[in-house]
């Protein structure tokens, strides 16, 4: 087993406040990030496991003055270079000494179509800045990704922000659901979708994906509070894919560190390589000895690996519970007494803002 | 495909020699693993050759006299990646 992907949170500082960030409620101060020749040495032992696909993300991941050496020095062990990010600080003369560093792939995101509330859910005034800087991307030779987080707030406006990719020219949209981690859950009540809205959203893309066949692909990710099955979260623990914090911790799925019985080793002290294959939280819930019923016996343990460990911890205080959105699961009724009151009419009050780590 | 159509790989897209793994392509959502001629194929994808231009230097390259076969082979198997965006025809 070899990891394919490595997902380096560069740094956690960000200009944005989303109300829906995914990174930990504790983050990585400033003074903890790991200078650019660590990671470079992180790069290749990576390379070295089988990794394949370098995620530069954060926080925002420009925030780094040494972003074209890390780029550089990804691309130097043979990696594929994604840039994850909020398009803050970046300008034409950046992005064209990033693909010169040998950037492969951009991938920007969008809080809305339209500007007052994308800059609401941002927390920032920064959808103008966004929209020109798409239209700078578009027009290089990268692979360009429009990444839209949709919720409650914004799936009416679902026609307008595949419009808005249309008109920017984007290979790929992907239409992400908030998924209930980190900020996002201090936000639950006003982020989760109604039933009808996201019924309506489905049969939408669907007929944008129709419509827009050979021209631009569009990626879906549902809330997974209405599925009937899990996530195959990160493609199964310790399974494909590693996530190494600016300080170098190394977790299984960025969200890890919530699950309270987990220590993480940390790359500038082991090599990488002992952290996939051997530490103890890379094998806790890898494979299916950990599993309990009905995850055990059931037909779909390979297919969703049990659904998602932190999830389980998050609704049901045991990361080795099954993911509770599974229609199997012992503790299902949690996820739906949240979505029920979700459908309920009431409006929940204001929003919780990220704060930045200092 | 046809024989004057120039393929090359779609941007985002690219063509890469791991020491361990062999010929991949990587793209935006991952990795296609490559065997037999794919490799070949793809690296003459650069945007100056057409198809016919790619079948006759297989051809040659692969000692192959037949130049039909080779021909729909490899028109396949672009327009495999052509329906995945990950080849696009001039």
């Amino acid at each position: 087993m070899q990891p394919q992907a490595l997902i380096a949170e560069i740094t956690h500082r960000c200009p944005l406040h989303c109300v829906y960030c995914s990174n930990p409620l504790a983050m990585r101060p400033r003074g903890d990030e790991m200078p650019a020749e660590v990671w470079t040495r992180i790069f290749r032992e990576a390379a070295a496991l089988g990794v394949l696909h370098l995620h530069l993300t954060g926080g925002e991941p420009l925030l780094r003055p040494d972003l074209e050496e890390l780029v550089r020095a990804g691309r130097a062990a043979n990696l594929y270079i994604n840039l994850i990010t909020s398009g803050i600080g970046l300008s034409e003369r950046k992005l064209d000494a990033l693909i010169a560093a040998g950037l492969d792939h951009l991938q920007l995101s969008f809080q809305d179509a339209d500007e007052a509330p994308a800059d609401e859910f941002a927390g920032a005034r920064v959808h103008a800045r966004k929209l020109a800087l798409a239209k700078i991307a578009g027009a290089r030779q990268i692979g360009f990704t429009l990444n839209a987080v949709v919720h409650r707030q914004n799936l009416d406006r679902l026609d307008n922000i595949v419009a808005m990719a249309e008109r920017l020219g984007v290979d790929r949209l992907e239409i992400a659901n908030v998924q209930y981690y980190g900020w996002a859950i201090e936000n639950r009540e006003k982020l989760m979708p109604t039933r009808r809205q996201l019924d309506v959203s489905v049969a939408a893309v669907r007929a944008h994906q129709e419509r827009l066949k050979g021209r631009m692909r569009i990626d879906f990710v549902p809330p997974d509070y209405y599925a009937r099955y899990p996530k195959a979260c990160m493609g199964g623990w310790g399974r494909s894919l590693m996530v190494v914090d600016p300080a170098g911790f190394v977790l299984p799925c960025h969200a890890a560190g919530v699950i309270p019985e987990l220590t993480f080793d940390n790359a500038q002290s082991r090599p990488l390589r002992w952290i996939w294959e051997e530490s103890a939280a890379f094998q806790r819930f890898r494979g299916e000895d950990w599993m309990p019923e009905p995850c055990r016996s059931c037909d779909r343990r390979q297919e969703d690996f049990g659904g998602c460990r932190c999830q389980a911890l998050l609704l049901t205080g045991n990361a080795g519970a099954t993911d509770p959105v599974c229609s199997l699961a012992p503790d299902r009724k949690l996820v739906d007494a949240v979505i029920e009151r979700a459908n309920a009419a009431g409006e929940a009050g204001g929003w919780v803002y990220r704060i930045d780590p200092a | 495909m046809t024989a004057a159509n120039i393929p090359r790989l779609a941007r985002g897209c690219r063509l890469s020699e791991d020491p361990a793994q062999g010929w991949v392509l990587l793209i935006p959502e991952g990795v296609l693993r490559l065997s037999g001629p794919g490799p070949r194929i793809l690296q003459r994808c650069d945007g100056s050759r057409s198809l016919a231009d790619i079948v006759r230097e297989l051809g040659a390259e692969f000692a192959e006299p037949d130049a039909a076969r080779v021909e729909s082979e490899t028109a396949a198997f672009l327009d495999r990646l052509v329906a995945r965006r990950i080849v696009v025809v001039e």
